[in-house]
C-alpha cells in the first residue's frame, strides 16, 4: 500500500469502498437537510412575524445569535446530555445553527419590500394576508433563499463533526483516516466528498436565488415580450 | 402589544417543542431511534468497528429489524453508558477483563482462571447491570509488550522479564489509558516485574505501533489482536509472569432489548466462538493496513463464510 501515492490511494479507497463512501454521503446530507428544513418551518415564520413587529427583532436575533456564538462541539455536548448518543442531537444542532441565517435573511427580505407596493396591495383591499401571499413573500423569497443556501452549507460542516456523538456521515470517514496509519487518504476520501457536498448544494441553491428573484424575472418576462 | 408579545413567545415555544417531539420520532433515510431498529455501540477501535458491522450486517439479513451504528465513542465505560441511559441496546465488543476493573471497579483476582473470571463478570452485570454477556466470538484481546525484531535479536530480549537489564534507558509508548489503570496499570506492572522504564510517552494506541516500527521508540504497548504486529514485523514478548489476563471479546445486550426485539439473540449468538485470534489479526490488518473499511471487510468475511446464505 505505501508504494502507491496518496491520490492512487484514493482511488484504491474509492474502488474498494465505494458504496460504503456512498451510504455515508447520503446520511451526511439527509442529517444536514432535516435539520434546515425544520429550521426553515420554524425560521420563516418567526422571520415574518419579527418584520411585523419590529420591536421584537432585537430579541429573536439576538438570541439566535448568542446560539451562533456557542462553538458547535460544545452545542453538540450539551445537547447529548439530553437527548443522547445518535442522530438526532446533530439534527437539533443543526436546526439551532441554521436558524439565525434564515431568520435574519427573512426579515430582511420582508423590510426591503417597498412600501409603495405594500399600499398598492391594501389600496386594492388586499387582506394582511393576502399581502404576505401576494406581495411580501414573492418579492423576499430570493433574499429567503440566500438563508436557507447559507445554513445549508453550514449544516453540511456541523454534521461533519456530528461523528463525535456516533450520528455517522462522511465524519466517520475522517476519523477513522486520523486512527489509522497513514490515514491520509482515508481523510481525503472524507473531506472531498464533504466539499463537494457544500459546493455542489451552494450552486444548486444559489440558481434557485437566482430563479426567484423579482427583478430577474422581470428581465425574463421583457425579454419574452420583445 | 403585551398581548402580542405573549403570542410571539408562545408560538416559539410551541414550535421548539414541535422540533423536539418530531426529533424523538424517525427520519425517513436514517434508522434512527425510531423502534424497529437495534442500536449497537461501537467504540473507534477498527475491531470494534468490524465486529459492529458484522452484527448490523447479521441482524439486517437475519430478522426483520433495522440496525444502525453508534460509531466512535470513545472508551469501554462510554458504550457502557450509552446501553445503561438507553442510548444504545447493545455493544458490539466489550472485554472482560476491561469491565471488571473499569465497570465494576474490582481488582483482578490473579489465583481465579479466566473462565472463572469470565464468568463472574457475566453474572455480575447480569445482576447489577441487567445485561447479558454473550459467549466470547472466540478472541481474547490483551495488552502485550513488544519490539521490532532487529532490537529483540541485538538485545537478546524474548521476554518481558528480559527488558529489566534495558529499561532505565528505554523509551517506550503506551496506551495513555494504561498509565493510571488500576489492577494491571503501570504502578502494578512496576511492582509485579520489578523495573520500571525511562520514558514514557502515552499515545493514540494506534501509533504505537508505526512510532516502534521507524524506531521512535524501543518499545511499546500494544495490543495483540492488533493487524500491524504482522504487517511491521514485530515481535511481541512473552508476558512470563501472566500480568496482562487476557481480555475474552464478547457482544453485550441490554435485557431489556433482547425482550423487545425477541429474534436478536439467536443472531447475536452466530458469532460465538467462530473469529479466532489469527482471523481477527487479519482483518484488523486489512482495515488498518489495506485502506478499507470495516463496513466492506465485515461484509466480505460474512459472505466468504456464507452467513448470507439461505433465507431467514
Amino acid at each position: 500500500m505505501s508504494q502507491l501515492n496518496i491520490w492512487q490511494q484514493l482511488l484504491y479507497y474509492f474502488e474498494h469502498n465505494g458504496l460504503y463512501v456512498l451510504s455515508q454521503f447520503n446520511r451526511h446530507f439527509l442529517i444536514s437537510i432535516y435539520g434546515v428544513l425544520f429550521a426553515a418551518i420554524v425560521g420563516i415564520p418567526i422571520g415574518i412575524l419579527i418584520a411585523r413587529n419590529r420591536h421584537l427583532s432585537g430579541w429573536v436575533i439576538g438570541i439566535a445569535n448568542v446560539i451562533q456564538t456557542i462553538p458547535s462541539l460544545a452545542m453538540l455536548s450539551v445537547l447529548m446530555l439530553g437527548l443522547g448518543l445518535g442522530v438526532n442531537t446533530v439534527i437539533v444542532t443543526v436546526f439551532l445553527y441554521a436558524l439565525l441565517p434564515i431568520i435574519k435573511n427573512t426579515y430582511t427580505g420582508m423590510l426591503n419590500v417597498n412600501a409603495d407596493v405594500l399600499d398598492a396591495g391594501k389600496g386594492m383591499g388586499m387582506t394582511r394576508l393576502e399581502v404576505l401571499r401576494y406581495i411580501e413573500l414573492p418579492l423576499s423569497l430570493s433574499v429567503i433563499m440566500a438563508g436557507i443556501r447559507n445554513a445549508l452549507v453550514l449544516a453540511i460542516g456541523i454534521t461533519a463533526i456530528g461523528s463525535f456523538v456516533g450520528a455517522g456521515g462522511l465524519g466517520d470517514i475522517i476519523i477513522r483516516g486520523t486512527n489509522a496509519t497513514n490515514g491520509g487518504a482515508i481523510i481525503l476520501a472524507g473531506a472531498l466528498p464533504t466539499a463537494l457536498m457544500a459546493i455542489v448544494s451552494d450552486a444548486v441553491l444559489g440558481w434557485l436565488q437566482k430563479l426567484f428573484d423579482p427583478s430577474a424575472r422581470r428581465n425574463h418576462a421583457q425579454g419574452a415580450e420583445e | 402589544m403585551r398581548h402580542l408579545q405573549r403570542k410571539v413567545w408562545s408560538l416559539v415555544i410551541v414550535a421548539l417543542a414541535g422540533v423536539m417531539l418530531l426529533s424523538g420520532c424517525g427520519f425517513p433515510g436514517l434508522n434512527n431511534s425510531s423502534t424497529g431498529t437495534v442500536r449497537i455501540a461501537s467504540m473507534s477501535t477498527t475491531e470494534s468497528q468490524i465486529m459492529a458491522e458484522m452484527l448490523k450486517d447479521l441482524i439486517e439479513h437475519d430478522t426483520n429489524y433495522k440496525a444502525t451504528i453508534v460509531s466512535n465513542l470513545g472508551s469501554g465505560n462510554v458504550t457502557f453508558n450509552a446501553q445503561k441511559r438507553n442510548d444504545a441496546d447493545l455493544s458490539a465488543v466489550r472485554y472482560t477483563g476491561t469491565d471488571l476493573e473499569s465497570i465494576m471497579g474490582k481488582k483482578i483476582d490473579r489465583s481465579r482462571t479466566q473462565a472463572q473470571t469470565d464468568a463472574y463478570v457475566h453474572q455480575y452485570f447480569k445482576k447489577h447491570y441487567h445485561m447479558t454477556y454473550f459467549p466470547s466470538y472466540g478472541f481474547a484481546d490483551t495488552y502485550a509488550w513488544m519490539v521490532t525484531k532487529d532490537y529483540a535479536k541485538k538485545n537478546h530480549v524474548n521476554t518481558v522479564s528480559d527488558l529489566k537489564s534495558h529499561a532505565s534507558q528505554m523509551k517506550v509508548g503506551i496506551d495513555p489509558i494504561w498509565e493510571n489503570r488500576h489492577g494491571d496499570g503501570y504502578a502494578d506492572f512496576k511492582r509485579t516485574y520489578g523495573f520500571s522504564f525511562g520514558d514514557l510517552y502515552p499515545m493514540q494506541i494506534g501509533l504505537v505501533y508505526e512510532a516502534l516500527s521507524q524506531g521512535r521508540m524501543d518499545a511499546v504497548l500494544g495490543y495483540s489482536t492488533d493487524g500491524r504486529i504482522k504487517s511491521y514485523n514485530l515481535k511481541v514478548l512473552k508476558d512470563n509472569k501472566n500480568f496482562f489476563p487476557p481480555y475474552n471479546c464478547s457482544v453485550v445486550a441490554n435485557d431489556a432489548a433482547l425482550k423487545q426485539y425477541p429474534q436478536l439473540k439467536k443472531t447475536l449468538r452466530k458469532l460465538n466462538g467462530k473469529i479466532s485470534l489469527n482471523t481477527m489479526q487479519k482483518l484488523n490488518y486489512e482495515v488498518d493496513n489495506n485502506l478499507e473499511e470495516p463496513a466492506t471487510v465485515a461484509k466480505r468475511y460474512l459472505h466468504q463464510h456464507n452467513y448470507f446464505e439461505g433465507g431467514r
